[in-house]
């Protein structure tokens, strides 16, 4: 069996490898995928959508309806791992570690024992694996990242000029709140960024995606046709479209970030949302 | 509002989707009626699409304003319109047949099983009215991946099965890709129009049959067609019933709608039929998925096991009678699609009423079932009838035109295939009507055997299973007005 399938990988690896010999050559100017669609875009992308980067005008308005569904499917992923990860904690079961932040002592409190305040400040929970005191890294990550989210949000906010857009800035925002989980602890993490804000956001995010599509059908143009918003945003028609490409990035930020954020969540703490990493 | 319909039947279940997806953070009360509702609009909507159609010819809508082939179209015409009907008529009738599943099983997470329910679901519509060969890529990924995650928490091995499904899938979607890739390469765009207009002067081109071969098998793989079919029988029987209901009847379906759609719209019959050696191939193949799958169904012992394995043999009829490639294959596999839609749905609900109440789908449990639960055996019968193809149903129709095509083409094997599938088929139906009529039931007393006490499944999964059986008579005694109507317009002109 394992001979067979072999086999059947290096057939279909040689057929596939073969035929690339009758392929145009990289960078061929006459090759069709250079001479028909892509001079369009090219000649008349910033015309059409006053963006620049002919990447985010592709992207984002002339094959937007992908894009909303690449959205979509980063929304559904997202889902999925909550739906077949997230379970209920176990009430009782493991022991838990707390450290007496005064004098650095760890306690181990077994099943049972009486815990301290959930918000205690004279005591820390810690994960079970041990973890020293890492002032060095919690203090680095605390002045980082409001420099990644700030990056983040120039990233969202210029990919009409340069490379960037929604997926890049989003998961730069994930990326920020992820560092904290790591840098402090989950249960941290979730305290400021919520699972409940989490999955709402990821909707919110394709919602504005969709709903800004929508809104252009109520005006009178097809789906998602920025073009149509443009008495709402008291702008020309070509600019119009400019800002729908960054209305729906934003979308696609929310949603992206939200939905890393809580994937992370549940994978790092196979859906117990109390310990991970 | 009429004219933008094409859009409205995919934006529809999306909104729902993510408003159903909040709504079960903040009351979950609201998720069930949510999801009915939007499912019965997008119903109602494709209903005004077949009308349309039916009354001034096909339909297409630009995304975004863009012509083709510059931006994303949607394209509804004699072929797509009737499936997009039967796809959401299977979806609601088994989301309302599965309302006390879901409360049983996700009572806590049933925002997010509606919301994936959904998206699986404008995944599905999508790539059945898409006029873009990658938008049908991006709604496979969508289908499939709300697939898995449908699939993974149900009973026994559930998380396995769906492991290995999502294996094959994202193998099969992979593939696809890769196509779409040579295509693009070949033709230098991605509107299946556009694409079509180009092949007659690239007809020679080994880059574009090789796009063919690549997508041809990438779409085998998803739709499970024999020997790619062994992530199918456990992920289907292993998953939620809810699931089940909504998964078997329209994957593959729809997976065998995208064949039909690329070899006859995109790569045009005269250039998907025009290598004699490679239709020849899959019709062998088609034949070996048929026999294999009567075999493995024989083998047995629970109910949904199997019916998994009539799937597979299912898929082997359509893609046989598409790949003899001539008019009244073609036709019979694309009625097929819609016949076997009906009839998958109407098995797996009754196993999904059985299991509701037996606990298990095994066949020693099912005796003195025709006494115990009358309604959804009877349900269960018409169902059965129609897969073995006995008439006024459904399924005689589109098997007639199955063995008709298998006759004309000389293509005996298939045409012997198809005759050895429907005695099993008979062999298997009968083997569970006997059981479950003539073998007394367990009381567990042992002293007078009263026979079967009347216990019938909740209302809520009874009446869509009737509805469902009776739908199953209606598509037979329709049938000659969907093939002549619809079918026969949709099928281009080239194939004899």
């Amino acid at each position: 069996m394992r001979l067979l399938a072999l086999i059947a990988v290096i057939l279909t690896g040689g057929l596939i490898i073969f035929q690339t010999g009758a392929f145009p050559d990289f960078g061929d100017a006459n090759a069709p995928a250079n001479t028909y669609l892509s001079t369009y875009y090219l000649e008349h992308g910033q015309a059409d959508t006053h963006a620049p980067n002919i990447v985010t005008s592709v992207l984002a308005d002339y094959r937007g309806y992908d894009t909303m569904f690449e959205t979509t499917v980063v929304f559904a992923a997202g889902l999925a791992c909550f739906f077949l990860l997230r379970r209920k904690k176990v009430p009782g079961g493991e022991p838990r570690i707390y450290r007496h932040m005064p004098t650095g002592i760890t306690l181990r409190i077994a099943d049972g024992g009486k815990l301290p305040a959930e918000d205690s400040e004279v005591f820390r929970r810690l994960d079970t694996e041990f973890v020293p005191q890492q002032l060095i890294i919690k203090n680095t990550c605390r002045i980082v990242i409001p420099f990644i989210q700030i990056f983040a949000l120039y990233v969202i906010a210029h990919g009409h000029y340069s490379p960037g857009g929604g997926f890049q800035g989003g998961v730069l925002l994930a990326a920020s709140i992820i560092l904290y989980a790591i840098s402090h602890d989950l249960r941290r993490a979730i305290r400021r960024f919520s699972e409940k804000t989490a999955a709402l956001m990821g909707s919110l995010g394709v919602l504005i995606y969709a709903g800004t599509g929508a809104l252009c059908l109520l005006m009178g143009a097809n789906f998602l046709n920025y073009k149509a918003l443009a008495p709402l945003l008291g702008v020309d028609a070509v600019m119009a479209r400019s800002h729908g490409i960054l209305i729906v990035e934003i979308g696609v930020a929310f949603a992206v970030m939200a939905m890393i954020i809580w994937i992370y969540y549940n994978l790092s703490s196979a859906g117990k949302h109390d310990e991970g990493l | 509002m009429t004219h933008h319909f094409p859009a409205l039947l995919i934006i529809v279940p999306l909104l729902s989707a993510l408003i159903v997806s909040a709504m079960g953070w903040i009351n979950r009360r609201w998720c069930f009626p949510l999801a009915v509702a939007a499912l019965s609009g997008a119903l109602a909507i494709s209903v005004g699409l077949l009308t349309q159609v039916m009354a001034t010819g096909p339909i297409a809508y630009k995304m975004a304003g863009w012509s083709p082939p510059i931006g994303i179209t949607y394209v509804i015409d004699y072929l797509n319109a009737p499936i997009l009907v039967v796809i959401l008529a299977v979806a609601l009738l088994n989301l309302i047949a599965a309302k006390t599943w879901i409360e049983k099983d996700f009572s806590e997470k049933i925002g997010a099983y509606l919301a994936l329910y959904l998206l699986f679901l404008s995944g599905m519509v999508g790539i059945v009215s898409t006029g873009d060969a990658f938008n049908l890529y991006v709604l496979l990924e969508i289908g499939s991946l709300t697939g898995y995650a449908l699939i993974g928490l149900g009973k026994e091995r559930a998380p396995l099965s769906s492991l290995n499904y999502l294996f094959m899938g994202t193998i099969g979607a992979s593939f696809y890709l890769l196509g779409i890739g040579y295509i693009y390469i070949a033709t230098g765009t991605l509107n299946m129009a556009d694409i079509a207009s180009m092949i007659p002067q690239l007809a020679e081109s080994s880059t574009l049959f090789l796009a063919l071969i690549i997508c041809m098998a990438g779409l085998f793989v998803k739709m499970a067609l024999f020997p790619m079919h062994g992530w199918l029988p456990n992920a289907y029987s292993n998953a939620p019933s809810a699931s089940a209901g909504l998964i078997a009847p329209l994957t593959t379906k729809v997976m065998i709608y995208a064949m039909v759609r690329l070899g006859l719209t995109v790569f045009t019959p005269q250039f998907t039929f025009s290598r004699g050696m490679l239709s020849e191939a899959i019709v062998w193949v088609a034949v070996a998925a048929i026999i294999a799958g009567s075999l493995l169904a024989l083998m047995q012992r629970r109910l949904s096991r199997m019916l998994t394995y009539i799937i597979v043999a299912e898929v082997g009829y359509m893609v046989g009678g598409f790949w003899l490639g001539n008019e009244a294959g073609v036709t019979g596999a694309t009625l097929h699609i819609i016949n076997d839609a009906a009839m998958t749905l109407t098995l797996f609900l009754a196993v999904s009423a059985i299991t509701w109440k037996l606990g298990s789908d095994k066949f020693e449990d099912l005796q003195g079932l025709f006494g115990k639960m009358p309604f959804t055996m009877m349900g269960f019968v018409i169902a059965a009838l129609a897969v073995i193809g006995i008439p006024p149903t459904c399924g005689f129709f589109s098997k007639w035109y199955l063995i008709t095509a298998g006759i004309n083409a000389g293509q005996w094997a298939f045409v012997g295939a198809l005759l050895f599938s429907s005695l099993t088929n008979a062999v298997l139906f009968f083997r569970i009507f006997e059981i479950a009529f003539f073998e007394p039931f367990a009381t567990g007393h042992g002293h007078h055997d009263h026979g079967p006490t009347f216990s019938e499944a909740p209302l809520t999964m009874v009446v869509p299973l009737i509805v469902a059986a009776i739908s199953l008579i209606a598509l037979g005694l329709y049938s000659g007005d969907i093939v002549t109507k619809l079918i026969q317009l949709a099928i281009p002109a080239g194939i004899a």
